[in-house]
């Protein structure tokens, strides 16, 4: 072999970890068989100020397929929407796409 | 001319009108919640189902808690305060109970009584949608119970609704 390549594969990979981190984290809330779905759509509207029509099909989305993207953003924001929600008696949680 | 129900008055406040059987309902509430609410008693998973995990990651979800601390515990539990010393108020007359709340206390009623659902419903062990469709149970007061809370939260939605912007 010749001269070692000037770029190891470990250093290729490091751009995509700062990618990471900076990708928005997404805010989803769960179905769950107890909680009302004219509930959901009153605090999703308090909490997003989503108007009637959107929260009512963020709710529909949370109801059919099990769970919906509320919101997106920053880590530390997110957090904070889903400790809302959760103050709120939503079931929910963050990840990052 | 106020129903029975949950009405929104001019003023910004909020007319509640309750048979009194209803009211002493709702003032056996606080003695069985607040011991859920403060952790020191499970029924069923009422523990992950009032305080849910945010995150997969075990390292995250401690971040987590640790930042949270107990202010899901407390504001839960100061809402309920305020709902018992709203059913401790209000006037009755011909077996109707009438009690007018502030904005807060309805933003606690409806609070309190979302919490009361959860609760009841690990109590019953509510799986699936499908255990509403064949409404109360008359031999189960637990079921009886969850229902009526599922109604008046409904009109406190209602009543609420009216109070966000509309855009």
């Amino acid at each position: 072999m010749g001269a070692a390549p000037v770029i190891a594969p470990e250093r290729i990979s490091e751009p995509s970890e700062v990618d990471k981190r900076d990708r928005p984290w997404s805010v989803i809330v769960w179905n769950d068989p107890v909680t009302l779905m004219s509930y959901v759509v009153f605090v999703l509207r308090k909490l997003f100020n989503h108007d009637e029509a959107t929260a009512t099909k963020l709710m529909l989305q949370v109801h059919n397929e099990g769970r919906a993207v509320v919101a997106s953003g920053p880590r530390e924001k997110s957090e904070a929407d889903v400790a809302r929600l959760h103050a709120h008696g939503l079931q929910a949680t963050l990840s990052q796409d | 001319m106020l129903t029975h129900g949950v009405r929104r008055l001019p003023d910004g406040g909020f007319r509640v009108r309750l048979a009194t059987r209803e009211r002493e309902l709702l003032r056996s509430l606080p003695a069985q919640l607040r011991p859920v609410l403060s952790g020191e008693q499970q029924v069923g998973d009422s523990g992950q189902r009032l305080f849910p995990a945010a995150y997969d990651d075990l390292a995250d979800e401690m971040e987590y808690r640790e930042l949270v601390g107990d202010s899901l515990t407390q504001e839960r539990l100061a809402a309920l305060d305020r709902l018992s010393r709203s059913v401790a108020a209000g006037s009755t007359r011909r077996l109707l109970w009438t009690v007018d709340l502030d904005a807060d206390s309805a933003a606690a009623w409806l609070s309190t009584v979302n919490d009361a659902r959860l609760i009841l419903g690990c109590t019953l062990g509510i799986t699936q949608e499908s255990a509403w469709e064949s409404g109360p149970d008359p031999d189960n007061p637990t079921s009886v119970v969850i229902f009526w809370l599922g109604w008046l939260q409904e009109e406190l939605v209602a009543a609420l609704m009216g109070t966000l912007p509309d855009r």
